[in-house]
């Protein structure tokens, strides 16, 4: 479950308990050297963290670190001027508390006035629950211990160049001027490793893969696409560089769908560029922007993610919505300042937490259809242009020739336009992979341009 | 400037296992104009203590916000409790770390901090004079940038340090649109080593090199693809810096060649042209401070450079003292940590490829079809040395002379082939300091170098 909406007396951790106290002692301070000093508006978070986290390095476990942090953020204004100041020090210190509001009040003094910096009216009091609060300290090493044990038996080729495992526990408290006040408790499992495939000197490129957990309750190289991405980079060791160059189909693995739309979506209706009037999608709302067969949906408050968004920056409850429906651009990814600036609608969430709807057709089936194209697990690029020009190497990736992967790739380049991509949609797959902050699946699109020697 | 609560800590540090005690605070500070309006005013501060326990082949850490004696001691039996851990569950078989030469090296003043109304005065200066010189722009956005770190550092072995490194910066994007319509855009950063208040006391010094990136802007108006495919490409030293980090370092850092980098197997081969050097320089090189100098590392570490290739043959990592001791290497001081909560890691410091004899001049006109590649926005590596930068400003090269400018582009290639191709290294030398390198943790690094002439994969259509 994505997070629950709890009452103060279902905490029973004596702990929690007397965190949220020193929270809320913190606010009040806030709140009123605020006000002391002009405040006319603000946003503040207050939070209380712990981070467990095993490392392994080399292929060998390394280093055990424990992190307790204490973090408090504010953005004040006087008036329309505003101004912000963040700290991670220690909330017992009130020298530090009081330090926090004065840069953030200087800060609003230097300032020119804008009227369109937001905050958002009193959306009430509700304290959120999310994940998994209780570090299993034997158990998440068992699991870690259990995957390198497993990678090595099974997939012999591989070195784990690191994995990075942990617990992240934390309290926060959101309040703002309009009499806001969310409480977040929140805990999840992390998990990432990096990892290449070697035969004597020849190697793979590298590989990561990554997924946020509730329960630990499963073997990590059964989750996700962990087992798959472990199997193919052992079949890339020995690579051929393409010869050429030649238009063709580019299928993506679910995390590089993802990586593509939103690179499209960032630079096309993102905040930056919408701001300064260079998106190009700045009149699309409503219009085609894409195949009708892609929906992409920002879903923080989906119940099989874990930890998104329940409020924005501003102080405003999300709302899951699709940014592009059926191929057509329904919103911007933009703040309520960026809208009030621009006279738009504001986005209602700023987190990704992305859902791509699947398609009809298996990705053995796209694969076994592409006479000409290439299979791309990851893609290490420069920034998009503005337009959507992009261009980068094909990490990770097969050459697939009538209908079959043929060998595995290296020192290939992939060039397009990420507009004309996204209309030049050949399939999207059946096959969705879930990996605690997303659901995608494979798109294959036609008209990349595919180079080598 | 952090004072010092616990100056007698190390007398707390156990026999038998290495120990370090790191009081550590970050700063940034930070103002941006988009077109006028005040889109970013902030500043941060993060600070506290951390403690790292070498015992019995692992390492343990553990942090805490506060900054008090007692903390100070909690952290460090909290990390000595994580390394009991890994070991009562596992068996090493690491041998001790070695000792190392000790000593102090301690500053003994502390750098400005502007208010936050100077940095807006800054921006707005220079922004006003965008805006009144290149009416004809589409967008513009000016920022002020500066962080700093210091760092107090007590060990069981080594040198005792307190550190202090001051960076700020001016980032200047302008954006137009070419013949088609399309969005165009350029971006520099202008800055370096030391305080705001240091680096731009008058903003007018930097309206000559605006002058430069709004021309390169007016040349991307008519900017064509570049033909994708091997070309002859002349690489300019911001470029040959990202090279030198990205596609060289990285491969070199002797964690990543334990984790099966392509370094590993070509140590001690030829890697390069022996027009190729290559250094990771600790604090001062070409008789001058580096950018972001480092005197002593996050372990203890005294800093030296770290000679990496040597005309053309690789011969030599940068190491922590764990790794140097496995490749019976000299830790030359590359293990440091961002933030108080971050252990060491090993990190570049000023990276650089060690400028030749060519003029550049002579080198474009070497050239009978190829590229002149300046700017970039970003890169990335490979473990095997394959390695892609984004371009951001470049033009043609025909029969030695500069032809069109070229749209925004990527090459590609394999350090260790792509340096072999290299043959011509010009007399001139950069250094850029603005970016963070990310490897678990971020980090301010320095790169630099001058133009190469090189054979690179070039994307476009």
């Amino acid at each position: 479950m994505s997070y629950s909406v709890i009452t103060i007396d279902k905490i029973k951790d004596d702990a929690d308990i007397s965190t949220i106290k020193l929270l809320r002692s913190v606010a009040e301070k806030c709140k009123s050297k605020l006000t002391e000093g002009g405040a006319t508006r603000f946003v503040c978070t207050v939070s209380r963290s712990t981070n467990n986290e095993f490392n392994v390095d080399g292929g060998v476990f390394s280093l055990f670190r424990t992190v307790f942090a204490d973090g408090l953020s504010i953005t004040c204004y006087i008036g329309d001027k505003k101004g912000s100041a963040s700290l991670n020090s220690s909330l017992t210190d009130d020298a530090n508390i009081t330090a926090a509001v004065e840069t953030a009040l200087d800060g609003a003094k230097a300032a020119e006035p804008d009227p369109d910096w937001e905050v958002a009216p009193n959306e009430g009091s509700k304290i959120f629950l999310k994940g998994n609060l209780d570090f299993d300290r034997d158990g998440l090493f068992d699991r870690l211990a259990e995957a390198m044990d497993t990678i090595k038996a099974k997939y012999p080729l591989v070195l784990v160049e690191q994995a990075i495992t942990n617990h992240a526990r934390s309290i926060s408290l959101f309040f703002t001027s309009s009499g806001t006040e969310f409480i977040t408790i929140s805990g999840s499992y992390g998990v990432e490793f990096m990892y290449s495939a070697h035969d004597g000197d020849n190697a793979s490129s590298f590989f990561g893969s990554g997924f946020t957990l509730e329960q630990i309750d499963k073997p990590f190289v059964e989750t996700g696409s962990f087992a798959e991405s472990l199997e193919n980079i052992q079949k890339q060791v020995y690579t051929k560089p393409f010869k050429g160059k030649k238009t063709g189909r580019l299928i993506t693995t679910p995390e590089l769908s993802s990586e593509l739309i939103f690179s499209a979506i960032n630079n096309f209706a993102g905040e930056y560029n919408i701001l300064n009037g260079t998106a190009v999608w700045l009149d699309k709302i409503g219009k085609k922007v894409a195949d009708e067969r892609l929906t992409v949906t920002c879903a923080t408050n989906d119940p099989r993610f874990v930890g998104g968004q329940t409020y924005t920056g501003e102080g405003y409850l999300t709302k899951d919505y699709s940014i592009i429906d059926n191929g057509v651009l329904t919103s911007f990814d933009i703040s309520a300042y960026t809208a009030n600036k621009k006279g738009l609608k504001m986005a209602p969430n700023a987190g990704y937490n992305p859902i791509i709807n699947a398609g009809t057709k298996s990705i053995k089936d796209i694969i076994a259809e592409t006479e000409f194209g290439i299979y791309v697990a990851r893609f290490s690029g420069g920034e998009p242009a503005i337009n959507g020009d992009f261009s980068g190497v094909a990490k990770n990736s097969f050459l697939i020739e009538n209908g079959k992967i043929t060998s595995a790739l290296s020192e290939t380049m992939i060039s397009g336009n990420l507009e004309a991509i996204l209309n030049n949609i050949v399939d999207i797959s059946s096959e969705q992979e879930l990996d605690g902050t997303s659901v995608l699946p494979y798109i294959c699109f036609d008209g990349v341009t595919i180079s080598g020697e | 400037m952090l004072i010092d609560l616990v100056p007698d800590f190390s007398k707390n540090f156990a026999k038998g296992s290495h120990s370090e005690l790191r009081i550590h605070t970050n700063k940034t500070r930070k103002a941006s104009l988009l077109n006028g309006n005040l889109i970013g005013n902030s500043r941060s501060e993060s600070s506290g203590v951390s403690a790292r326990v070498y015992k019995n082949g692992f390492y343990g850490f553990s942090s805490s916000a506060e900054y008090s004696p007692a903390t100070c001691l909690s952290v460090l039996n909290a990390a000595t409790s994580n390394a009991e851990y890994y070991a009562s569950r596992l068996t090493s078989g690491k041998p001790a770390l070695p000792d190392l030469p000790t000593g102090s090296i301690k500053i003994k003043e502390d750098f400005s901090d502007p208010d936050q109304k100077f940095y807006i005065d800054v921006i707005r200066e220079i922004d006003e004079h965008i805006k009144n010189t290149y009416p004809d722009l589409d967008s513009r956005g000016v920022t002020a940038y500066a962080d700093s770190m210091e760092k107090l550092l007590y060990v069981s072995n080594g040198y005792e340090s307190h550190s202090i490194m001051p960076r700020s910066y001016i980032y200047v994007t302008l954006t137009g649109a070419n013949s088609s319509g399309e969005p165009i855009e350029v971006f520099r950063a202008f800055g370096g080593f030391g305080p705001l208040d240091t680096n731009f006391r008058d903003p007018s010094e930097l309206y000559e090199d605006i002058e430069t990136i709004y021309k390169q802007l007016c040349d991307k108006k008519t900017a064509v693809f570049a033909d994708a495919g091997f070309k002859t490409c002349i690489l300019g030293p911001r470029m040959t810096g990202m090279l030198a980090h990205e596609a060289v370092g990285h491969t070199v850092e002797a964690d990543l060649v334990l984790g099966g980098s392509v370094a590993g197997p070509n140590l001690g081969k030829t890697v390069a042209s022996d027009k190729i050097s290559l250094v990771d320089f600790a604090h001062t090189a070409f008789g001058a401070p580096t950018p972001l100098p480092v005197y002593v590392d996050d372990e203890g570490t005294k800093a030296e450079d770290a000679l990496i290739i040597d005309k053309g043959k690789l011969v030599g990592y940068m190491n922590s003292r764990e790794t140097a001791e496995f490749f019976n290497m000299k830790p030359t001081g590359n293990a440091r940590a961002y933030a108080f909560s971050d252990e060491p890691l090993i990190r570049m410091r000023n990276t650089a490829v060690l400028p030749g004899t060519d003029k550049l001049e002579d080198m474009i006109a070497s050239v009978e079809d190829g590229y002149y590649l300046i700017d970039s926005n970003n890169g990335q590596a490979d473990t095997t040395g394959e390695f892609m930068f984004g371009v951001t400003i470049g033009y043609e090269i025909k029969n030695g002379k500069l032809g069109k400018a070229i749209k925004d582009t990527t090459i590609s290639g394999v350090a260790f082939d792509m340096l072999k191709t290299v043959d011509m290294v010009s007399d001139e030398m950069e250094w850029v300091s603005s970016g963070f390198c990310g490897k678990k943790q971020w980090m301010p690094v320095g790169m630099g170098g001058p133009s190469i002439k090189c054979r690179v994969n070039i994307g476009g259509r």
